[in-house]
């Protein structure tokens, strides 16, 4: 038997990707994003929730103090007050709020035992949203939102498409007229739209943004596996399915779909970036995720009413350049598979 | 032959109208759409009132079929929140959108098969990869970001534009709300173009008419153009779907009064007729300008005709 390696073309792909400079940086920001996303708890400095209303709208940089008093309802998040100064004399701490207001308060109610318990002059490197929320926090938490939608909604999406495209393009017939006529109806919809009409019906929240975004963005996929299928179906090797006696599950999973994966791959990226669009135009209109959950989309919106005032453009400028970066690397990854399973358009 | 074509074109376009319709149908608030319109705190019998003023209180298939034969006689019902029929403020608004949006997919077009050409010229040059950085980032960016960058660069910052209100008060107010809308199907019919350009470039024909001794000029926009510019149609009767999707935020954010301004204001109250009404409208226009595009592709290419 022969030890030379058969390089399998799927490999071949990978070979060719890793090669494309543009693709490897892509999916080093996309893993650090990913990274980011899952670590999101241990890496932000604040809870996404956590309002400090003194601290309302403060630009990128703002440094302000800040005392931790027990939360009894909550140990693990204590309350937060804002103070200008402070000093601790016997058992008490005495403040002054951001307006000078003097109050004073028992060092027992606050969190721990000495200063450095329990007050902090953290920086708010993004400045803070109306409510005083730290918007790196908020960012990192978006995100979140933002690469769920996108992962779930391209799997129902998927999981739709690839089963109507595979019949379709397996079955033929009226099969195939049933489900382009469906095809066509969803089309005609502009994605966005169809996107808002099933929120509309399925209500505002998490999941059902997720769900409908998933059943508007299968159409593409159903439509390139159908036409993969057209072509795989006239060769040998699938006919030799068909002569070995496999039945039409057998063949459609374990040897159609496989020769279709490339462009499947391709396209379920691009979904994925339309679908942190997708969710962020929902937020910006007021569907989809709701408040006090942070999403991008929303946070653009929050921001949008001091644009015209030419103040604190950073609210909206900061989330458009997370979901920018976000949807630019996932274009640019892509195309980097789209090149890198199709190596005739690379060479161009 | 031809009629035959344009006949089973108009037909499947009507069935495919009709799935069109009875989805637009379904958008509705989940649950008793009489109850979420009037809040948990409404008594029961106004409740019941505005569910039998709506129809909802019959079956549901009296209701698709009622909604149907109404939609036949151009009746799109009445807005919830004015109390005014829907078709009436849709054919109001309508030129303030047609204008944005004619305009818009009309500098998109020139512009992205311009700079789709420029970058073909020479690839893999400075300037082709410059070309198509930028039109990858015109491709990540939604609407809405693109116009609140606008906004805030040549609205607010520079004052080169106003960043609100309608023409009425000056062309320039135009100038925003159009390059929102444009930058996105800009950046693809410029991608497109390139790549359609260099599928052409490397064609025997044109390797011809270069061997024939004519100017590189020549060849390019006389051979090779003309027939890169199919998949470039395409593109752009496909695009505009997007595009009106586009003008409901960019009508927004520009307080723009098309029909699109008046869909979100009409989401944010989920005054569901009126947004019933409205992608109906989207979707209706954008079906026609696919099937407008079809048969014109049955006349200028025959094989289209026979498939």
């Amino acid at each position: 038997m022969s030890t030379d390696r058969v390089e399998s073309p799927s490999r071949l792909a990978l070979r060719r990707l890793r090669k494309n400079t543009g693709a490897v940086i892509a999916m080093v920001v996309l893993t650090v994003m990913v990274i980011a996303a899952i670590a999101a708890p241990w890496i932000t400095p604040f809870d996404p929730t956590t309002q400090i209303l003194e601290y309302s709208v403060k630009p990128a940089g703002f440094r302000g103090t800040i005392l931790f008093k027990k939360n009894p309802a909550d140990p693990e998040t204590p309350s937060i007050i804002a103070v200008s100064d402070w000093q601790l004399r016997s058992d008490t701490v005495y403040y002054r709020d951001p307006a000078g207001e003097p109050y004073s308060i028992a060092r027992s109610a606050l969190v721990g035992v000495t200063g450095d318990d329990f007050v902090a002059t953290p920086t708010f490197w993004l400045g803070t949203d109306r409510f005083g929320r730290d918007m790196f926090t908020r960012l990192i938490y978006g995100m979140r939102v933002s690469l769920s939608v996108g992962l779930i909604s391209e799997s129902i999406a998927l999981l739709i498409g690839i089963i109507l495209g595979a019949i379709a393009g397996y079955y033929r017939g009226w099969a195939d007229d049933v489900i382009m006529w469906l095809v066509n109806v969803v089309w005609s919809f502009p994605t966005i739209l169809l996107v808002v009409a099933f929120s509309v019906l399925l209500g505002k929240g998490y999941w059902q943004t997720f769900v409908a975004i998933g059943i508007s963005s299968w159409v593409d996929i159903a439509r390139i596996v159908r036409g993969q299928f057209f072509s795989i179906r006239e060769q040998e090797y699938i006919e030799a399915t068909r002569a070995l006696g496999y039945g039409p599950t057998r063949t459609i999973f374990r040897h159609m779909l496989l020769n279709a994966t490339g462009p499947i791959i391709v396209l379920s990226t691009a979904g994925f970036a339309t679908a942190i669009i997708a969710e962020a135009s929902l937020s910006f209109i007021g569907l989809g995720v709701q408040p006090p959950t942070a999403s991008w989309g929303q946070m653009i919106k929050d921001g949008y009413g001091y644009i015209a005032l030419g103040t604190n453009w950073g609210m909206t400028l900061f989330p458009s350049i997370a979901m920018a970066i976000g949807v630019l690397v996932l274009n640019v990854f892509g195309d980097g598979l789209r090149d890198a399973f199709d190596p005739k358009t690379s060479q161009r | 032959m031809m009629v035959s074509y344009i006949l089973r074109k108009i037909l499947y376009t009507l069935l495919v109208l009709l799935g069109v319709v009875v989805v637009t149908f379904f958008i509705r608030p989940p649950g008793d759409p009489a109850r979420v319109l009037l809040g948990q705190r409404a008594d029961s019998a106004s409740v019941a009132a505005l569910r039998e003023q709506l129809g909802l209180d019959k079956p549901l298939p009296y209701q698709i079929t009622t909604y149907m034969t109404s939609l036949a006689g151009g009746d799109l019902g009445r807005s919830i929140a004015t109390n005014r029929p829907v078709a009436e403020t849709i054919i109001e608004r309508l030129p303030a959108t047609a204008l944005l949006a004619v305009t818009s997919i009309a500098i998109a077009t020139l512009l992205g098969i311009l700079l789709g050409v420029i970058a073909a010229w020479r690839p893999n040059t400075r300037i082709d990869t410059l070309t198509m950085s930028t039109s990858l980032l015109g491709i990540s960016l939604p609407a809405f970001v693109v116009g609140l960058l606008l906004v805030l660069v040549f609205g607010v910052g520079l004052e080169w534009f106003p960043i609100s209100g309608y023409v009425d008060r000056g062309a320039e107010h135009l100038v925003l709300p159009m390059i929102t809308l444009a930058i996105r199907p800009l950046s693809i019919i410029a991608r497109v173009t390139r790549s359609s350009m260099l599928d052409v470039l490397g064609q025997d024909y044109v390797r011809t008419a270069k061997a024939k001794g004519l100017s590189d000029a020549t060849v390019f926009v006389k051979h090779a153009l003309r027939n890169a510019l199919n998949p470039v149609v395409t593109t752009v009767s496909a695009w505009f779907a997007g595009l009106l999707a586009g003008t409901y935020f960019v009508e927004f954010i520009f307080n723009w009064p098309g029909i699109g301004l008046a869909a979100f204001n009409a989401i944010e109250k989920l005054d569901y007729p009126m947004i019933q009404g409205t992608v109906l409208f989207t979707a209706i226009i954008f079906v026609t300008v696919n099937t407008l595009a079809d048969i014109l592709y049955g006349f200028i290419d025959p094989k289209v005709r026979l498939s």
